[in-house]
């Protein structure tokens, strides 16, 4: 099956080799929708309570605890309230929710029902990234599956609960991943994040109250109900439970996807689950959560793959999109290609990431060309940290700490392009 | 509600709930007045953007600066904004506006009023690190007939693209591509041609938008601000007169938020221009016996004035007399009318409006500034005195101001070519002179002291911005002087506006307790009801 399905799978990915399983019959022959059930017989309030409890965190690069954003909520309130299942995967290195899509939207689909539920809302935007055509077209089938049956429409499961769920197609741009850029991208309108306050949960899609999670998160949610808290929290760290897909991209002799628990070591996921570096080189470097995260170096690849010991590391888990680099690899090279995508990506309406983005690409592309000077290297700093922290989305953070990442450990790279006023890795990957 | 208490820098505000920072300091008028929290695209009569990041304070509680402009107000909140982290991001925000700033002060008309000048001489770096080429963009666009837009200049605070959205409602304005491509246009096919375009030239913080009419005309630091009144209709806007050389140069909105907020319409900023331009009337004149208007000293026309309403009063009495207000005139000037009639006798008098199109944000369809004046003056509709003259029962006129002309009752000036006497105050040239016995130049609302009230009864204060070339009074002035000659008694003592002031607010009941002095730069409303009738 190649990517389609994970090298190593978990419970939400065990019958992604079971092509049925993309089907509602599939789906449910699996046991499938039996948690939406469940939820449907109990109070909203406690199924939030249960989300909660359960420790599970947002699987969209950030980790904000699930079951916190639910209460967030408005109860008393007579607008309608809406979800967005953001679909939008477009971290370089990620590729975990075009398989969940692919291969178990009936499972997005019942999480999705089960947040309704627990939310109140009325209907669910699910906002696919532009370029994922064949993504697209399975959810879209499963929709329809859903509402034929009468999971999903006026009555859902026969009961008095009405939910609709509504699929977007983005146009391809990164910031729309970005939750109120999403919204804003979903209302017809130039994809920009949006100020805040207001939060979503008070004024979202079209004004009204709107929680946004990621497409893995809702995956979670149906086995956490089915299973209980304990089962959950079986898997994983204390502060991060569960699994997730890592993808594993770039210089390994397995690239794909794999499903571990939070917490697994990321030398492991390296070596033993992607069998490490091909024909004998070394580890250089390793991007441990999609391209905004700051690399690690060969030397610290054991960490546990949870945000509490890779903040220690002054990375983060981010998307678990894990991209290796051999040794082959010029580290400036890689600053060319991240600060370009950022650039390239920036809405533009922050001066700082405006203007940083713009800056630390020209920058770095002149020290790859030889043409840099010794001071580069803390303007590059310089700049970043002006970025970092101070605008209206976390683009500008995901901008600035790459590059910090590269600087604090390859600097010795960017030295000897200064110093020899050339890239010294003719071997590398070419731009 | 109990109040919300807040502390700025020392600063205790007491601030109304859901307001923010910045609001709660532009509401108490401590904003770049006593605390200085720097900003471009945050502005008072807009939506809030958030988006240039200058105005980050530090607040106590909160590990991240924040941005003043969309940070609600909690009770207790302890605000500073002026530590090291604060100077720190406004030096990195004003460093990376400057990364592609052309940095052409010496040739940018902004320049001396430019917020990024400003801001960077007291927040930025000294000294420039960037090595790459700098954005390469349109300069000179025509983005409409009123505004030229240098695209390299602008830093894309959105002020003017939200003021095109927001205020009239157009729209033309929008900010395309991303990222360090992002620049501001006109939509296909738009024109930035509404009705308030001007007003971008205002909010725009530097030197990128700047209005076709006033651009290199002069720098700005020659200019003098008068604060004064638009007298393009009855909305009395607040604008301050740009001035040098004895000229007036522009009119920019002065900001009253109880009359037009920050703005003015375009038509109004550009009637700046009648008090400057040809078309005034700069010499005096009387009508010879051979039937022509001779040039004449300004006191030897008031004495020709006096004598002919003296012959004619004693000859027929006053009854045949009447007289016309101008909505143009000021308060003070518009009293001594009333009183010059009232001791000549003359009973028969109105006020002439020009009346014209109307919007719903400033214009009103009063093209005068102080019609509601006149009418709490007593001065009824003008068409009681065209009533009069239509059927002969008027032998002498004193008419102030030529807005009679517009009155299509009157049948032009061919209306009046029957009458004994003619008396015409102005300050500009019109077809009245084809008729008048003497005609005596007045001074325009920005040469001379006094009031004006506005359509909804503010009474707002005007000062002398520029002096008149040539010999000329104002109303109240020539009024006086004629009175003197015509030997009203205690009209001998000079004119003085504000005792003339004083003694309108102990005579007329709406202007109890308003003098010139007591209304303050922001204006007073009348006691009593006032305002357009129509």
């Amino acid at each position: 099956m190649g990517l389609a399905v994970p090298y190593v799978t978990g419970y939400l990915s065990e019958h992604f080799a079971d092509d049925g399983f993309a089907s509602l019959d599939g789906y449910e022959r699996r046991g499938g929708y039996q948690a939406a059930r469940k939820a449907l017989k109990m109070a909203p309030s406690d199924v939030i309570e249960l989300v909660k409890a359960s420790g599970l965190q947002g699987r969209g690069g950030a980790g904000f605890p699930t079951g916190m954003k639910w209460g967030f909520m408005p109860t008393a309130t007579d607008k309608p309230k809406y979800l967005v299942c953001n679909a939008d995967e477009s971290e370089p290195g990620s590729f975990k929710d075009r398989i969940l899509m692919e291969r178990g939207p009936h499972q997005i689909l019942e999480g999705i029902l089960i947040a309704a539920w627990a939310t109140g809302a009325s209907t669910t935007f699910v906002y696919v990234r532009g370029e994922y055509e064949h993504p697209a077209r399975c959810m879209e089938r499963a929709i329809a599956e859903a509402y034929q049956k009468g999971y999903l429409g006026p009555k859902v499961m026969r009961s008095g609960f009405r939910h609709d769920v509504v699929l977007m197609r983005g146009a391809g741009a990164y910031i729309c991943g970005e939750e109120t850029g999403l919204l804003e991208s979903l209302e017809g309108k130039k994809g920009q994040p949006r100020k805040k306050p207001p939060f979503p949960a008070e004024y979202g899609a079209f004004g009204m109250p709107t929680t946004v999670n990621n497409v893995e998160t809702f995956c979670h949610v149906p086995h956490i109900v089915a299973r209980g808290v304990e089962w959950f929290r079986g898997f994983g760290t204390g502060k991060s439970p569960g699994t997730t897909l890592f993808g594993v991209s770039g210089h390994v002799v397995r690239p794909g996807l794999y499903e571990l628990p939070l917490g697994t070591r990321l030398d492991e996921i390296v070596f033993e689950h992607a069998r490490g570096v091909p024909d004998g080189r070394k580890v250089k470097g390793v991007i441990p959560g999609g391209m905004s995260m700051p690399i690690l170096p060969a030397g610290q690849l054991d960490v546990p793959m949870a945000n509490e010991f890779l903040r220690e590391r002054k990375t983060m888990l981010g998307t678990g999109g894990i991209m290796v680099m051999d040794d082959t690899t010029c580290m400036v090279r890689v600053g060319v290609v991240v600060s370009y995508f950022f650039r390239d990506e920036s809405c533009g309406q922050c001066t700082q990431c405006r203007e940083g983005t713009g800056w630390i690409h020209k920058i770095v592309e002149r020290i790859e060309r030889g043409a840099g000077v010794p001071e580069d290297l803390d303007v590059l700093l310089d700049v970043a940290g002006k970025m970092e922290g101070q605008t209206i989305c976390a683009f500008a953070d995901a901008a600035a700490w790459p590059v910090q990442g590269l600087l604090r450990h390859f600097r010795a790279d960017f030295e000897a392009h200064v110093r020899e006023r050339k890239c010294p890795f003719p071997a590398s990957f070419e731009l | 509600m109990s109040p919300i208490r807040i502390h700025v820098d020392g600063h205790e505000l007491e601030v109304s709930e859901g307001r923010t920072v910045l609001q709660a300091l532009d509401d108490a008028g401590l904003l770049m007045n006593g605390v200085d929290v720097p900003h471009y695209c945050w502005h008072p009569k807009l939506s809030i953007d958030g988006s240039c990041r200058l105005c980050q304070v530090e607040i106590e509680g909160m590990p991240k600066l924040q941005i003043a402009c969309n940070t609600p107000v909690r009770d207790g909140m302890v605000v500073h904004t002026l530590t090291e982290r604060v100077r720190r991001a406004r030096e990195g925000v004003m460093e990376l506006l400057l990364v592609n700033h052309p940095l052409d002060c010496p040739i940018c008309d902004q320049a001396g009023e430019c917020k990024l000048q400003d801001y960077a001489y007291e927040w930025g770096v000294e000294q420039a690190r960037t090595r790459e080429p700098r954005r390469a963009l349109k300069k000179n666009v025509e983005l409409g007939p009123t505004i030229v837009f240098d695209q390299e200049r602008c830093i894309l605070c959105r002020r003017c693209v939200r003021f095109c959205r927001e205020v009239p409602g157009t729209g033309e304005l929008g900010v395309f591509q991303r990222g360090d491509a992002s620049v501001l246009e006109t939509f296909p096919g738009a024109k930035l041609d509404n009705p308030y375009s001007m007003n971008v030239a205002d909010i725009c913080p530097v030197g990128a938008l700047t209005t076709r009419d006033f651009r290199f005309k002069i720098r700005v630091w020659f200019l003098e601000d008068v604060p004064g009144i638009c007298t393009g209709c009855s909305n009395g806007c607040n604008v301050d007169l740009g001035v040098a050389n004895n000229r007036v140069y522009r009119y920019v909105p002065r900001r009253n938020d109880q009359v037009n907020d920050t703005w003015i319409c375009d038509a109004g900023r550009m009637s700046y221009r009648e008090i400057g331009a040809g078309g005034r009337l700069r010499e005096a004149g009387v009508r010879d016996a051979a039937g022509v208007l001779q040039g004449a000293s300004l006191e030897s026309a008031v004495a020709a004035a006096a004598a002919r309403l003296s012959r004619l009063v004693e000859a027929k009495g006053p009854g045949v007399v009447a007289g016309v207000a101008s909505a143009h005139a000021t308060n003070e000037d518009l009293f001594t009318f009333r009183r010059f009639l009232e001791e000549l006798g003359v009973e028969n008098s109105g006020v002439a409006v020009i009346r014209g199109e109307a919007d719903a944000l400033l214009v009103k369809a009063e093209k005068a500034p102080n019609a509601a004046g006149a009418r709490a003056m007593g001065f009824g509709p003008v068409s009681t005195v065209i009533d009069r003259i239509r059927s002969g029962a008027v032998d002498g006129l004193v008419l102030m101001g030529h807005d009679v002309l517009h009155e299509s009752l009157l049948g032009g000036v061919q209306g009046l070519a029957r009458l004994d006497t003619v008396i015409v105050l102005d300050t500009h040239q019109s077809a009245l002179h084809r008729v008048a016995h003497v005609v005596l130049p007045v001074r325009h609302a920005a040469e001379k002291h006094g009031t004006l009230t506005n359509h909804a009864g503010r009474v707002q204060r005007v000062r002398p911005a520029v002096e008149p070339a040539w010999e000329a009074w104002s109303d109240g002035e020539v009024l006086m002087r004629m009175g003197d000659a015509l030997g009203f008694v205690g009209w001998d003592e000079g004119w003085d506006v504000r005792a003339t002031s004083r003694e309108l607010s102990m005579t007329v009941r709406a202007f109890a307790g308003i003098t010139i002095d007591s209304v303050g730069e922001g204006g007073r409303p009348l006691a009593g009801p006032a305002g357009d009738p129509a």
